[in-house]
């Protein structure tokens, strides 16, 4: 909660003036009673027609001012929440920006979405509510009681007396039914989650006949739904008529006392319809609470998830105007260890070996043996938890992020962002002119390919585009790669969906650029004529050396080598 | 201002829904439809309804016996003691707490039942619509229809029907009171209703603009975040940070801007119902003082003008309720619609159908063809035979209509020319639940659900013991990576077999089908990559399930095509070859040509 008010502090200006104007509203609805008694007390009783006019005039022009201050108030309050809507926003996302890559790992992308959505929108609601409606039914009550004692103390301490256990009554049962409904949504998420499962898997429903089994399981999480439901929604709808019951008591109780103070002469008639009035008035306000706790709740729950993003520290920072270094791309691992946040497997252990500027090296391996996360060491995005990575001889550390201007990965699923294929080509280099972005698909084989296309380069791609296959999305990423000049370029299984032939050309120019290069693959065929080739199992080194060495003395190669020959190849367009 | 599902959202007083109105194609239709489900309860809903017109006039009674009350203390003449008076005023208190809160307990009732109903039954609908449906519709839309619509009006029967009475009762029965008391009074009042429509119309016009706007720009920024946020490590990569930051800032500040118009005007609306409600107060106390005075006459009186000052209230509000909950409702009607679209699908049907006890597994397809919509063929003339036991290599481009094939075998479509016959019996003519009963069919998509590893497999065949289960998954090579699970047979699968696997899935989804024991075998051989070791374990275990059953085999590995007794080659739909590896090698066609082009460049040194 507390971040709201730092953001909100920022607009203190318009955030005081919305709330003066909301007062002044107040102020004119709590007067109105006044100035009505006035009316017929000194006027119709009277017999003065222009104190009619005059409280008429009055009443009239107070009017008018609480619609002109409430009208106005919605400039100053909408400029608070947008405000501090659009500051939290750009925090968050400044400060994602600046996440490493293995600390955005901790959220998924779809959290992240609601919270700088759905959790902002909130926030922007609970405050826009707060500076107009919320703080006015609390000021209210209070007001009205004040005004209350003003009129007869005794009557006004009923009232008082009233207030609190009508707080104790229904915040304690809003927070039952609150409680009720997050079991609730539980229920929800079992019942679609049934429904999720049948509908992917509805062919599997059909072949094994289970309709009456998914029936009946459907049935249980549904009958469960219900009850629950019925449960919680009673709960919240007996607030009110509780409410109301001890209010009306009090009202009776004040009735009742009223009459016999007026017997004993120690109140007057107008004093306790006034009092009546307020209490009237107040039982109105009540409804309001509900709204409130609601809104409160749930505003607090997503200034929560919003703070959660926002306390991370960031761990990447990028400096802009950036010096660049210039990597020549000798890397070396020296006992090297990777460890994931919150847990305790080493995915990497004590890895060794050492690369020469220009070098070729082959990575193969099991799913889950690690190859990516090594790769991901090498531009920075993931850091080890032990030992040390050199590069040009110096420690990793010292070059941090910078050595990402010379360090290039491709992941295994080309990651394309909407825009025309030209964008996506220049995405890491925006001087990249249109010839040199050519010289680069022409070195993915994707030329010929984009030239069919009916606008070429500036072929929209994705949703709202033309629709490339999974291997013309790696093509397009491996040219997007070298269209950043790199030094060390690391190819993460990047060719899988690749046919032979083109594969094979690929390869062949990226080996012209005599760029430090490393391969994942499962394919010993694309990696075969590497300078160096590890074999990586369970996050250890298990076989270093090239290819004939490795068939000589490696036992697990030698097992992959002729399973590969056995399973023959790929019968695929 | 939509809010998510399941949460409370009380109705809201100052914040009506405005922005896109909710497109309802037949309210009447739906709402009887829905009313349909409300029937099993009628007479509980009959009781709330009276339960509501009882707390409606209790409503007035109230305020009415107050005014007694104080009448009686500013000493003016009564039959009825003080203290009877407040006798009544408390039952009438009591009373009214007790119908409001008997409305809404049976009102919960009849409408969490509705939507029990409601939900089993689409749910039991929607599994027995044929495949083909599924394939129309994108899964994202049917799942959405069976969730958050239900789940709407779940959240709105509720309270719709209590709120909307209730609005109307107290409407109609403060008008009709004021009328009695002062009809020139009254006329003064409703000189409101003008002010207030002109007033919402201007606001209406201006807020469902920028709601819209405030949507879109919202989309977009949706977008540009998700593509962002999933890219990160790209960003990082290609240090590109501080540009997408200034992208953002643009979607930012545009998101800004219309939504600083669509809270400003739709702010403008609590502030209007306020005005017009102190403006009403002024005229009445204003104008109410001058007629006393200026025409001396009897019909208004101080205790009039009083409780005119309370009426007027009472009298706007439920306009303003009525307002709010129309879209509301209107949202609600809307979701409903779209269910019962999904109902009013027509089924599967078995009807006329017979069953087929045993099945050899002799399979023959006749002059097939098939196609979605009229005008393309998916499948065009499709004949071959497969005898008892053999084994069917299906190859082809993608889209050549091998999935197709698939799919008729299965019965999830139906051919629409020709005829398959199994065990010599046209396939029309025998019940989809009996074919698949000897089905195995092992698909590439291998889904599996979130129980535990046993029930998986036991989903093949639900009485079989835990003994049976786990011989299954040794012969499907399961049982050993099954052990080093951290629960073994009994640990529980999440989000589809997300923490195994792909190749593990694999193994699991053989188990189920070696469980089941079917004579015909389908199979999509996987094409994504799996590593070699688990690969070898899944060609294994599918020699073991293949023995002695008629298979069918969208296969991608050249030394599962060799194998085969039989190679169909198709393209565009039709069978373009046919013969094993050998003869179709020396034809040197199509496929001849595709093993060749494909292992050339898979020499090795």
């Amino acid at each position: 909660m507390k971040i709201i008010f730092k953001y909100a502090n920022t607009y203190r200006k318009a955030m005081f003036l919305a709330l003066f104007l909301m007062v002044v509203e107040l102020i004119v609805e709590l007067v109105q009673p006044i100035i009505m008694a006035k009316m017929i007390d000194d006027g119709i009783i009277a017999e003065d027609m222009s104190t009619i006019y005059l409280y008429g005039a009055i009443l009239l022009a107070i009017t008018l001012l609480a619609f002109a201050a409430g009208i106005t108030s919605s400039f100053f309050a909408a400029e608070v929440s947008q405000g501090v809507g659009y500051d939290i926003r750009s925090d968050l996302f400044r400060n994602i920006q600046m996440f490493s890559a293995m600390k955005i790992q901790q959220f998924a992308t779809s959290t992240l979405l609601t919270r700088m959505t759905n959790d902002v929108i909130q926030v922007q609601n609970l405050l826009f509510a707060f500076m107009r409606i919320m703080l006015r039914a609390p000021l209210f009550i209070i007001f009205g009681i004040v005004m209350s004692f003003t009129l007869n103390i005794p009557l006004a301490q009923i009232l008082l007396a009233t207030i609190p256990i009508l707080f104790v009554v229904m915040f304690w049962l809003m927070l039952k039914g609150m409680r009720l409904f997050r079991h609730v949504q539980g229920w929800i998420d079992q019942v679609n989650n049934v429904i999720r499962e049948n509908l992917l898997a509805i062919k599997l429903v059909k072949a094994f006949h289970r309709m009456t089994f998914e029936n009946n399981r459907f049935s249980k999480v549904n009958t469960k739904l219900k009850d629950k439901n019925r449960q919680a929604l009673w709960v919240m709808e007996i607030v009110m008529p509780i409410v109301m019951l001890i209010m009306n008591i009090a009202m009776i109780g004040l009735l009742w006392f009223g009459f016999i103070q007026l017997d004993t002469g120690s109140a007057r008639a107008g004093e306790v319809v006034g009092v009546i009035n307020y209490a009237t008035r107040m039982l109105a306000s009540f409804g309001v609470f509900a709204f409130l706790l609601m809104n409160l709740s749930r505003g607090r729950a997503s200034a929560n998830r919003i703070n959660d993003i926002l306390v991370q520290p960031a761990d990447d920072v990028v400096i802009k105007q950036q010096q660049r270094e210039m990597i020549k791309g000798d890397i070396q691992f020296d006992n090297v260890s990777f460890t994931y946040p919150d847990t305790s497997q080493e995915v990497l252990r004590a890895i060794n070996f050492q690369v020469k500027a220009g070098e070729k090296i082959g990575i193969l391996g099991e799913t889950g043996a690690g190859k990516t996360t090594l790769l991901h060491l090498i531009p920075y995005l993931y850091h080890p938890s032990a030992g040390t990575i050199y590069v040009d001889g110096k420690p990793m550390e010292q070059l941090g992020n910078k050595v990402r201007h010379d360090v290039t990965l491709v992941p295994q699923e080309g990651f394309l962002f909407s825009g025309t294929i030209l964008d996506n080509i220049t995405w890491g280099n925006e001087h990249l002119s249109q010839e040199q972005a050519e010289k680069v698909a022409k070195e993915a084989q994707l030329h010929d390919f984009i030239m069919t296309l009916p606008n070429t380069y500036q072929t929209v791609i994705g949703q709202r585009g033309v629709n490339l296959s999974g291997g013309q999305k790696q093509r397009l990423s491996i040219a997007r790669a070298l269209a950043d000049n790199p030094h060390v370029l690391l190819l993460d299984d990047s060719t899988s969906a690749l046919d032979a032939t083109t594969e094979s050309d690929v390869l062949a120019t990226i080996r012209e650029r005599r760029c430090t290069t490393f391969i994942v693959s499962q394919k010993i065929s694309s990696v075969q004529d590497a300078d160096q080739i590890i074999v990586l199992e369970k996050g250890s080194i298990v076989g270093l050396g090239t290819h004939r060495q490795l068939l000589q003395t490696n036992a697990l190669y030698q097992t992959l080598w002729d399973s590969q020959q056995k399973k023959g190849v790929t019968l695929d367009d | 201002m939509t809010n998510k599902k399941g949460e409370v959202q009380p109705p809201s007083r100052h914040h009506p829904m405005i922005g896109k109105k909710p497109k309802v194609k037949n309210l009447r239709a739906t709402i009887t439809r829905i009313w349909n489900y409300m029937k099993a309860d009628k007479i509980m809903f009959w009781l709330v309804l009276v339960m509501v017109f009882l707390s409606a006039v209790l409503s007035l009674l109230g305020p009415y016996f107050i005014g007694v009350a104080v009448d009686i203390m500013t000493g003016a003449e009564s039959v009825l003691a003080f203290e009877v008076i407040l006798m009544l005023l408390a039952i009438v208190f009591v009373l009214h707490s007790v119908t409001l809160a008997l409305q809404n307990y049976w009102m919960i009732d009849v409408s969490q039942n509705a939507v029990f109903a409601m939900r089993k039954e689409l749910f039991e609908h929607v599994i027995r619509l044929p495949i083909i449906q599924f394939q129309k519709s994108q899964s994202g839309d049917l799942m959405s229809r069976l969730t958050n619509d239900i789940e709407n009006v779940s959240r709105t029967l509720n309270t719709a029907v209590i709120q909307v009475t209730t609005s109307i009762l107290t409407l109609v029965g403060t008008l009709v009171v004021m009328v009695l008391l002062s009809p020139l009074l009254t006329l003064m009042i409703i000189t409101i209703v003008p002010l207030m429509y002109l007033g919402m119309k201007w606001i209406t016009n201006r807020t469902s603009y920028y709601f819209k706007e405030q949507q879109n720009e919202l989309g977009e920024m949706t977008g540009f975040l998700e593509e962002t946020l999933s890219g990160h490590s790209m960003v990082k990569l290609f240090h590109q940070e501080h540009r997408v930051i200034d992208q953002y800032q643009q979607h930012n500040k545009k998101l800004r801007k219309v939504g600083y118009w669509a809270q400003v005007y739709s702010g403008f609306i609590p502030k209007l119902m306020n005005g017009l409600n102190n403006f009403g107060f002024a005229v009445i106390v204003g104008f109410g003082g001058w007629v006393v005075l200026a025409t001396n006459a009897t019909t208004i009186t101080i205790g009039i003008i009083v409780t005119f000052t309370t009426y007027a209230r009472q009298f706007t509000r439920p306009l303003n309720d009525l307002a709010n909950q129309f879209n509301t409702i209107l949202s609600a009607v809307a979701g409903a619609e779209r269910a019962f679209e999904v109902m009013d699908q027509e089924e599967e049907t078995d009807h006329k159908k017979q069953d087929i006890q045993h099945v050899k597994g002799d399979v023959a397809f006749r002059h097939v063809s098939f196609s979605y919509h009229t005008d393309e063929h998916v499948l065009q003339d499709i004949s071959f035979h497969a005898k008892q036991g053999q084994t069917v290599a299906l190859v082809g481009p993608t889209g050549a209509g091998k999935t197709t094939i698939i799919s008729l075998l299965a019965r999830f479509f139906e051919e629409q020319e020709g005829e398959i016959l199994l065990d010599d019996q046209s396939m029309r003519n025998l019940t989809n639940k009996s074919i698949r009963s000897h089905l195995g069919i092992v698909l590439q998509d291998s889904s599996l659900f979130d129980t535990t590893v046993r029930e998986n497999i036991r989903y093949g065949k639900l009485n079989a013991t835990d003994q049976e289960v786990e011989e299954s998954a040794k012969m499907a090579n399961a049982h050993a990576f099954i052990e080093q699970l951290p629960k073994q047979y009994d640990t529980v699968l999440k989000g589809n077999g997300q923490g195994i696997s792909q190749g593990q899935r694999q193994l699991l989804v053989i188990a189920r089908t070696m469980l089941a024991n079917p004579s015909i075998l389908i199979l999509d051989e996987a094409t994504s990559s799996i590593d070699t070791i688990t690969e070898l374990k899944i060609t294994d275990a599918l020699e073991t399930l293949m023995k002695g059953k008629t298979s069918f085999v969208i296969a991608h590995r050249l030394n599962t095509i060799e194998k085969a007794d039989m190679i169909l080659v198709l393209k565009e739909g039709k069978i373009i070859e046919k013969g094993t590896h050998l003869s179709l090698m020396k034809e040197k066609g199509f496929y001849a040509n595709l093993v060749t082009t494909q292992t050339v460049q898979t020499v090795y040194d």
